[in-house]
């Protein structure tokens, strides 16, 4: 995904990318970077054990309100972001996870989109945050490159032309995701 | 949205459409790939819009699927090199001052001149599908290839012609090209009579976009005016019912912010540094009238065929910098101030010669036309410098492409040798300067180019720096 979006021209002159990852720990892996100095780090994933979804939504409340610039009168702010919430099970702290759905809601993202991946991933919960949910039914490899591809076509999708009619449209998912619902 | 395709041989692609088409798109498709591609192309001269358009061929239908055929894009339209070798031009890469910076490689940059090329050939594409009546109703950067290397262009994306009156648009266009007024009733309903679609008018905010941009490397209408706190109203307003231009001369609200720019936005994004009349006084002339005058009055808007002859003759106001390491190595001079390129600041020392180029509207009767010609080392004169019913353009002849001429700093003098001319005359002394033979370019000194019907006379004013 990274690869191709550095290769799109307007990905590179707009795109910031942070990536929070969630287990038993939640961590900002790298802070809101350009695309184009974006490194990516090392992601190491545990075998078994929790997935701290609402302790992630939390934590993504607060970098959205630290990193993403509003507007100011005398300064343009940041475009609305888009959140791309990935997992392969269901969340541990479902009590957080349910109180922090209004938060996030809250912070204006232009788009969410979740994605279940494999076949552990629950798509309920994730259905009460957004009505994007995807889930990758077979999660090889050549499924993910589909599906970040989507994903980077998303990011870009705000250079496309637009429909004479209004709303914004993303392009359709990759043949071999299916849209739950 | 469309799958493409390549053919075995690669010299085609066909794209399906993945939308169904309806009767009336099928229509519109049957029309472009048969009479109003006809039109363009099987006429005189048709040839030449083969390498200005990537237009479809056929339509074809498989599978239940409409889908066009289209001849594949020359391959200077492609990196050829370095990371994004493989990738199309697509022209956002050579139009922000950001991705020029930092990311584009030094030999895909061409040069100043080379996109004044591109340019020419952009709004020539235009002009030609403006004069079928046509509009193409998208243009930009994403439908514009461009290799500025070479100094070419190309329109693709053309399945989206719009007719007016006949095929209304599918697109209201790309963020960054559509016209005002086109987005400032954007939520009106496809019958509200008040809503504005994409048409010829609009196609010309967008050309003129382009050129700015292509030129300038930043957004004429993106400044430092927050019109709305909250981020997609203010886009809406500042590229719609409130687009004001970052340059106005007497409105400066919308001046780019200098401190909020990214080191590497400038220094193109500073406007103080390098303002649109670098462009030179035609240009300065169209993007007053695209930008000041008609940003809200479609009807003022400069037509493709304005900006075609504007560009060219901008070209022959070009000086090549001294400074080898110059990032554009060509600067417009006018005359209006010291020869000094505005990008490195390198100033020309020397005598430069202007050509002062009047016309005859009657025998013995010469006339100014606002229009010169700058003269440097080693430039070629043309038949359309020498007379005014040439111009050059798709639909000149072979036999007058060729240089007709050339000027040459020989021995501490500039001189005019001709090398094609059969009526060359330096009217000073009233003798006839034959093939092969030169005259020395001395202030003020009146040389008669042609004696032809249209023939121009030229008066030498030498600049010293």
């Amino acid at each position: 995904m990274l690869a191709s979006l550095r290769q799109d021209p307007y990905a590179l002159e707009t795109v910031w990318l942070s990536i929070i990852t969630y287990d038993r720990e939640v961590k900002q892996l790298m802070p809101l970077t350009q695309i184009g100095e974006f490194q990516l780090p090392n992601i190491v994933t545990p075998d078994s054990g929790p997935t701290h979804t609402g302790a992630a939504l939390e934590l993504l409340c607060s970098v959205v309100d630290k990193e993403v610039k509003l507007s100011s009168t005398e300064q343009k702010g940041d475009w609305m972001p888009l959140l791309f919430l990935m997992t392969d099970g269901k969340p541990s702290d479902i009590q957080l996870y349910n109180s922090m759905i209004p938060e996030v809601k809250k912070r204006h993202f232009a788009s969410i989109v979740a994605c279940a991946a494999g076949m552990h991933a629950q798509t309920d919960p994730l259905k009460q945050l957004t009505n994007q949910v995807f889930s990758l039914d077979t999660a090889d490899s050549t499924t993910f490159k589909q599906f970040f591809k989507w994903v980077s076509d998303s990011i870009g999708i705000g250079n496309k032309s637009i429909g004479a009619v209004e709303d914004l449209v993303l392009p359709p998912p990759p043949e071999e995701v299916n849209i739950v619902i | 949205m469309k799958d493409v395709y390549f053919s075995p041989d690669k010299s085609y692609v066909v794209g399906f459409f993945r939308e169904k088409q309806d009767a009336n798109a099928k229509d519109r498709l049957q029309n472009i790939t048969g009479i109003y591609r006809e039109r363009i192309f099987n006429q005189e001269g048709g040839d030449y819009w083969k390498n200005l358009f990537c237009w479809p061929t056929k339509m074809v239908e498989w599978n239940g699927k409409i889908g066009i055929v289209c001849p594949t894009y020359p391959s200077h339209f492609f990196f050829s090199s370095g990371n994004f070798k493989g990738k199309e031009k697509e022209g956002k890469w050579f139009a922000s001052a950001k991705l020029r910076n930092k990311f584009l490689p030094d030999s895909e940059k061409g040069t100043w001149l080379t996109h004044y090329h591109m340019c020419i050939q952009i709004a020539r594409a235009v002009k030609r599908l403006h004069s079928a009546g046509l509009a193409h109703s998208d243009l930009s950067y994403k439908n514009v290839l461009v290799d500025p290397v070479l100094g070419k262009a190309a329109i693709i994306d053309i399945d989206g012609l719009v007719v007016p009156g006949k095929y209304p648009p599918d697109v209201v266009g790309t963020p960054d090209f559509i016209a005002p007024e086109v987005l400032e009733t954007r939520s009106l309903p496809l019958t509200d009579p008040n809503k504005k679609l994409p048409s010829i008018a609009t196609d010309r905010h967008a050309l003129a976009v382009l050129i700015y941009m292509y030129l300038l490397y930043r957004h004429p209408l993106r400044g430092g005016k927050v019109h709305d706190l909250e981020p997609a109203k203010d886009e809406e307003l500042t590229m719609g019912a409130k687009a004001l231009f970052i340059e106005h001369p007497t409105d400066t609200s919308n001046r780019p912010k200098v401190d909020q720019l990214a080191p590497s936005e400038l220094p193109q994004g500073d406007v103080n540094k390098l303002p649109y009349t670098i462009t030179g006084p035609y240009l300065k002339t169209l993007f007053d009238k695209a930008f000041i005058d008609g940003l809200h009055n479609p009807s003022l808007r400069p037509t493709a065929n304005e900006w075609e002859e504007a560009l060219i003759k901008t070209t022959d106001l070009m000086q090549p910098c001294q400074n080898p390491s110059c990032p554009e190595h060509w600067f417009v001079f006018d005359n209006k101030m010291k020869p000094k390129c505005p990008f490195c600041g390198t100033e020309f020392h020397g005598v430069l010669p202007i050509l002062n180029l009047y016309y005859s509207p009657k025998p013995g009767v010469f006339k100014p036309e606002n229009y010169r010609l700058m003269v440097y080392d080693k430039q070629t004169l043309y038949m359309w410098h020498v007379n005014r019913f040439i111009t050059p353009n798709e639909k000149t002849k072979e036999e007058d492409k060729k240089p007709v001429g050339d000027f040459h700093f020989y021995n501490g003098k500039w001189i005019l040798i001709n090398r094609r001319l059969n009526s060359l005359y330096d009217k000073d002394e009233d003798k006839k300067i034959e093939i092969g033979q030169f005259v020395e370019l001395t202030e003020g000194r009146k040389i008669l180019l042609s004696t032809e019907d249209g023939g121009r006379l030229i008066v030498v004013q030498l600049v010293t720096n």
